[in-house]
Parts: structure tokens; sequence; C-alpha cells
């Protein structure tokens, strides 16, 4: 045998960009995590909306290393977005992301088969590997003896055990990381004979037409007879005409003689994983027999009946948390912005500009940035569910009753997301294989009443139910009323949409539910900080930029001197777009100054408490409990022209209900532009959201009044 | 290929498996991707599925793995009875 070729190292310096790749819970994430610390950013690719995770870590020499944490994925050939992305970047498809020098696989120990068809994948590629056997522990315990040492002989890449979770194997990891020379695979394997005139082909073509070394070519050329490049994202660089030719050339030629290429293929290399496993994996004598402690749970947690049980409780538990431990840190933040308030008075004399900062700028990103602990609690439960396995075992039991509606298990996390921002919810939808189904949820998510209804709900409840004389009970109930019209609303159009403008095949569903684990703590914080963070600077900027618009449109223009008789709210720019609104909205009930709120909700739902309480000239108090009772008596003393009552029943009832129905969310509008790449999408969500929100309405305004509500 | 019927196993669809029984993976049709991915996660011709539980959603036991799979790609699973 020739000596393993070695890649050419005039460097002193390591290379700086390594890969980090996997599959799905092999792990990849804790030990990008210890590898890195906090010394992570992140992102997104350009044009899709696919998080891209870039951390720093350290050679032995202290020199800096650039770690890129790929999404996982089985396979090189792509079904989602995310594993396009991963399959993109190590073929140096994208132009936003360079080629990574190396390549460090990550595969979990106690399932080293599958886990290996990824890295012969990759090891085709032809760049330097490490080779990481993750969760030796489990796999030790489970009695699975591997001989890292013959794996390290027959690849002749260097093969690290290591157990992320405890540090184990990390300090042999930052070694083989700082190697300045990294032996490239000596492996081979046979390609089926049938296949290997057309991959000689593509490979070439490859080469010549589209600029690959031949080496990635070759790798590439494999890929797409396999995919056949049907997975395709922003961002990717197309195939040249004269190989997407070849390509269809020899996908008819097989067609026509029936040949399952695809399949020889994939067999061809398990074959070959099967003879690289034979004489690695042994299994102890000492292994346990009988269910694993992950097949005692799973038979209460996936149980018909049980399992429903135990779902509900934990949904429970997550919504009493976001809804009453939230109120602690809900409460500081309201005070330190009471405190800039304040400072700041005292900085700027009244007038204008004091105006703008306090009641545009400030008042408006606190409306937004009060939220903030009830998405971080949101993230805490959704990390912790997702990092003790519980999440896949949610999506398995819902896959039943989404399948009813034409969605599959995986869209419920999603649209659980949706109950505290429609912005994580969506961005949450990128895990979906197919696009229709991945639209769909887009579509629906912002149905699922999310926590900025949530004070709009509770101040029309107030000013609807006088609570001096009732009960909470029906409070509850209304609340409740709210939140279930939301998702019967989201699973419905769901449905219609299956059935008419998105037909597709039926869901299919294939998840892999990983063995329980305890939740890593540190993990799960991280990326609950690292999503916060994300929501903090979106509330900094657009947020920010808008509240100030509002303001303008709210206060600007002024009202002549000569004119004291006129109403300023109703000369400016957002009175004149409530009264040009009014014949739109009086079928339903509403006034022009409902008109404002509704408006100016598009900013942020919630901005409709403070917008009434402008129009109704309510004072603001440091204490928001306060200044509702406050507003809840102006509502209820607010009139008519004719004298008649503004805020009946019937009105706050259908108000909420247009709160439920209605897109009001520029930041949601936004985010499914970028998640659909058009604008198509978010405006079509946009009209049929709030169409759909004005019938249901005018149904329900008109048939009350009839009765005499 | 044996064909004499007392040889035979009975073969069907994954769906039709009985729960807690064992069966070996003959045949996969359906959606080219499809089948692509459920050979890479290991449901190829010969290997041996162990049905747990589900109706509609099935969860099965397939090298070491447990993977849930929806009613539309089990139907397009067939598989010979090994164990009852």
């Amino acid at each position: 045998m020739n000596p393993p070729p070695t890649q050419p190292a005039p460097a002193r310096a390591p290379a700086s960009v390594y890969a980090l790749v996997g599959n799905p819970n092999c792990g990849k994430s804790t030990l990008f995590n210890a590898l890195t610390g906090l010394k992570q950013k992140v992102g997104n690719y350009p044009g899709v909306t696919v998080e891209r995770k870039v951390g720093t870590t350290y050679t032995q020499h202290g020199h800096p290393l650039t770690l890129i944490d790929l999404p996982g994925t089985y396979s090189l050939a792509a079904r989602s977005p995310d594993e396009a992305v991963t399959r993109d970047v190590l073929l140096g498809r994208r132009a936003d992301t360079a080629m990574p020098d190396r390549i460090v696989c990550v595969v979990d120990a106690t399932n080293l088969e599958r886990n290996l068809y990824l890295v012969h994948q990759i090891l085709d590629l032809g760049r330097p590997v490490i080779l990481v056997l993750n969760m030796m522990d489990v796999a030790e315990q489970a009695g699975l003896k591997i001989h890292t040492s013959r794996l390290e002989h027959i690849l002749g890449i260097p093969v690290i055990a290591c157990a992320a979770s405890s540090g184990r194997g990390l300090i042999d990891l930052k070694l083989a990381l700082s190697r300045t020379d990294l032996p490239l695979s000596r492996h081979a394997w046979d390609i089926p004979p049938a296949i290997a005139p057309a991959v000689s082909e593509l490979q070439a073509s490859l080469q010549d037409n589209d600029d690959k070394p031949p080496l990635i070519a070759r790798a590439e050329a494999l890929l797409l007879l396999t995919d056949q490049d049907s997975v395709r994202v922003a961002g990717s660089t197309p195939l040249s005409a004269r190989t997407r030719e070849i390509l269809q050339h020899w996908e008819n030629r097989w067609a026509a003689d029936g040949t399952d290429w695809a399949a020889a293929l994939v067999n061809a290399r398990y074959d070959s994983i099967g003879l690289l496993t034979a004489d690695i994996v042994s299994t102890a004598s000492t292994a346990p027999v009988g269910p694993s402690r992950s097949d005692r749970i799973d038979a209460w947690v996936t149980h018909p009946v049980w399992g429903w049980c135990i779902f509900g409780v934990i949904m429970a538990t997550m919504f009493l948390s976001i809804f009453t431990f939230a109120g602690i840190p809900m409460g500081w933040i309201e005070s330190l912005v009471a405190t800039i308030s304040a400072g700041v008075s005292d900085l700027i004399p009244p007038g204008e500009l004091h105006d703008l900062i306090i009641d545009g700028a400030i008042s408006g990103v606190e409306g937004v940035i009060i939220f903030l602990p009830q998405i971080l609690i949101l993230f805490l439960f959704i990390g912790l569910l997702e990092s003790t396995g519980y999440m896949a075992r949610a999506a398995f039991i819902m896959d039943r009753l989404m399948s009813k509606v034409g969605l599959n298990g995986r869209s419920f996390i999603p649209l659980l997301g949706s109950y505290a921002c429609a912005i994580p919810g969506i961005m949450a939808a990128r895990t979906i294989e197919q696009p229709k189904d991945r639209l769909v949820t887009i579509l629906v998510a912002p149905f699922m009443s999310c926590s900025a209804r949530l004070p709009v709900y509770l101040l029309l409840i107030a000013a609807l139910v006088p609570e001096e004389q009732v009960p909470v009970g029906p409070k509850i109930l209304i609340m409740l009323l709210m939140y279930a019209l939301g998702t019967f609303g989201a699973f419905g159009f769901a449905w219609l949409f299956k059935k008419t403008l998105l037909r597709g095949a039926p869901p299919l569903m294939i998840m892999e539910l990983p063995p329980y684990r305890l939740p890593r703590i540190r993990d799960v914080l991280l990326q609950m900080i690292e999503r916060g963070g994300l929501f903090v600077k979106r509330a900094g900027t657009i947020i920010l930029g808008l509240s100030i618009v509002l303001w303008f449109l709210a206060n600007y223009p002024k009202v002549p001197e000569n004119q004291p008789e006129v109403d300023p709210l109703s000369y400016s720019m957002a009175g004149r777009a409530g009264h040009a609104l009014e014949p739109v909205i009086a079928p339903l009930g509403f006034d022009w100054r409902i008109g404002i709120g509704l408006i100016q909700s598009f900013a942020a739902r919630e901005v409709f408490n403070s917008a009434m309480g402008v129009i109704f000239a309510v004072e603001e108090t440091g204490d928001e409990e306060e200044t509702r009772t406050h507003l809840r008596d102006a509502l209820r003393a607010a009139e008519r022209p004719d004298g008649s009552k503004l805020f009946t029943p019937l009105i706050c009832l259908n108000l909420m209900v247009f709160y439920v129905f209605a897109m009001q969310c520029i930041s949601t509008i936004a985010v499914v532009k970028r998640e659909t790449n058009s604008w198509r999408w978010p405006l079509f969500q946009l009209g049929y959201m709030t169409g759909f929100a004005w019938f249901v309405c005018l149904l329900i305004y008109q048939v009350g009044h009839t009765l005499g509500y | 290929m044996n064909t004499d019927p007392r040889l035979q196993r009975p073969r069907m669809p994954l769906t039709e498996l009985p729960t807690g029984a064992a069966g070996r993976v003959c045949a996969l049709d359906g959606a080219a991707d499809v089948c692509q991915r459920l050979r890479e996660m290991g449901f190829c011709e010969s290997a041996i599925i162990q049905k747990i539980s589900g109706h509609s959603t099935l969860l099965c036991q397939v090298c070491d793995m447990r993977v849930a799979l929806g009613e539309g790609v089990a139907r397009h699973v067939t598989v010979e009875l090994i164990r009852g």
C-alpha cells in the first residue's frame, strides 16, 4: 500500500477553519459549546434563515481556530433547507462561506453504523477529516466495545474517543485540531459498476464546467445521482447547463431500464460500512439485557392514554410558568424603564424632543422588551424539552392530530412557540422538510395567541366584566375562549390550505426519537441567551424606528394656533388615518378612535393599550395595574357622539375576536418575508388573516346588534 | 428466490405489522427522496424492524435507533413477518 497522502503543509500555523458536522442528536452542539464556550457568533446564512453558528477555539499553542457548527444531517443528500446548507458549505457551493479547510465529523458511538453513513460521504470529499466518537461513556454502559485504534488504522485519519458532556477526550481533540498536517483518508470503496460511467462523466463535467477540484467533483457527482439536485436554497451556486444536461441524460436512461441506482448507491455504502465496523465493534458479554431506561420511559410517554396526560401536564406547567414567573422580571423591566424615563425627563426640558424620546422611543421599545422574560421562559422550556429528548415524543404524539389537518408532527413545535411570539415560532418551522408543509405552518402560526395580545385581552376583559361583582372564573373563561379561537383558526386554515392552495402529498414524517438524557443546563442556557439576544436586537432596531414613526404620525401635523377648537389627535396623521378607516370598520361597531388603536397595533399589538391611553387621556402611573384600572374606567366612560356607550360588552368582545384573527404585526411580516424569500406570502397572510377577522367581526356585530346587545 | 409457499413468510405493509412484532424489510416504494432517506437511516432491504407502538403514526426500532414514521411513509415499507 502506498503511504497515505498528506496535505502539503507549508505554513506553520494549523489550518484555521474547521467545519463541525454530524447526525442530529449526536451531541455535536454540546461539543461545539465545550470547545468554544461563550466565543460564539450566531447569525443567518444570507437569503436562507438557517442558523449560522461560528465560534473560536484555541490550539495547544494558543492560535485561534474558527469552528463552524453546521446543521445536523443524516446525509449530504439534503431534504430540508437546514441540510442543504450543510451540503453546500462542505461542497464549497456557497459564496458567503468559504469551503472549510478541515472537517470534524462527530458520530454517536452507540449507533456507529448509521452515523458512519454521513462520514462515508464526507470522506469522499477528500478533505482532511478528524473523526470524533462521541458518547463513548453511554456506549460503554451499553456494553459496546469500540476499537478506536483499529478504526484509525483502517481509515488513516485521527479518530478520537470522547464524551463531550463530561469533557472526556477534549484534550485529545484539541491536540488533533492543533496538528499542522492531517493525513487524508486512505479508505476506498467500490462504486457499483452500473453507475461508474455516469459518475466519471459527471465528474469530468463538474471539473471542466463548474471549476470543481477533482475529489470534490467526484463526491458531488455521486451526490447528484442520489439527490437529483432537488433541494436548492438561496445563496447556493447553481450547476452549469452542461452538467445538468448530463445528469438529465443519465436519469432518463436509468428510468427507461428501471435501475434503482439511488438504492444501489446507498446499499453499496452500507456494505462498505458493514465491512468496516465488523472488526471494530464488539458487544461485551456484560451488556445489559431487557428494556433500557429509555424504553421504560417511552412505555409511559408514548402510551395512547398516559402519553396525552403527561403531554397535557407539561404544556400546562409551561404556560403557567410563562404567565406567572415572568411577572417578576417584567416588573423589574418596568421600573428600570421608569427610572430611565425619569432620568431623561430631568436631562431634557419639556417639549417636542422630550415627548419624542419618552412617549415615542422609550415607551415603544418598552412595549416589546417587556415580553423578554416570557420569551426567555418559553425558550428555556423548549430547550429543556429538546435536550431531554421529550420534544420528539411530543411531535410523535401530536402527529396523529396534525395529520388530520394535513400537517405532520414537526409542525407542532413552531405552533407551540407561537403562543409566546410568532417570530421564534416561524423561525422554528425551518426543520420541516416538505416546503409546502413549512409554508402552511408559517401561514397559520400567527393565529396562535401570542403574548403581545395578552395585555389587550386583559384590558378588554377588564372593561367587559365589572370585576367588583363577578368572581374571577368568567374572566379566565373568556381568556381561554380567545386562545381556543386562535388555535381552531390555525388548524382550520391549515386544513383549508392543504386542501386547496398548497395541495401536496400527505405528510411524510420520518423522525428519530433520541434516547432520554439529563438536560445539559449549560447548553440550554446558552441557546436561550442567544435567541433572547436576537429578540432584543430586533427590538432595538426595527421597533425603535417604528415607534418613532408612529409618534410622529400621532403628533403631526400640529393644529394651527388660530383653530384651538380642533382636536389635535383628530388633526394628526394618525387621526386622519383613523377617520379614513372608519367607513371600513364602522360595520364592525368600531369608531375612528379604535381605528387609531388598530393602526398603531401594527408596530406591536400591545401598543393598542397605550394608544387608548393617549386617546382617552389617561394619566400614566408607575404601576401597570393601576394604569390599567384607570384605562378601564376611561373606556367604560367613553361615549359616541350621540351619547351612547362606545365600549359595550359586544364591542369589547368583538374587538378581542378581531385581535385573535387579524394579522397586525410588522415584525412578523418582516420575518415571514425573510423566511419565504418573497413579499408574496407575507402580503397574502396579511390579507387573508385580516380579511377573515373582518368578516367574523362583521358577523358577530351585526347579529349581536340585531339581537339588541 | 424460494417460491415454495410453505417457506414464504407473510408479507404486509409496515402499518399492518402487529405491535410488538418484528419484520424484515422486503421492499420500499413511494417517492424517491423518501426512500432515499429511509435507506440512509437504516431502513434498507433486509433490515430488521421492531414495531413498538402506534396506530396511525408508528414507533419502530431499527438498528438501535427509535424512529417515528408517519402513516404515509410506513405504508410504502413492505415487511415480512419474522417474529410475532
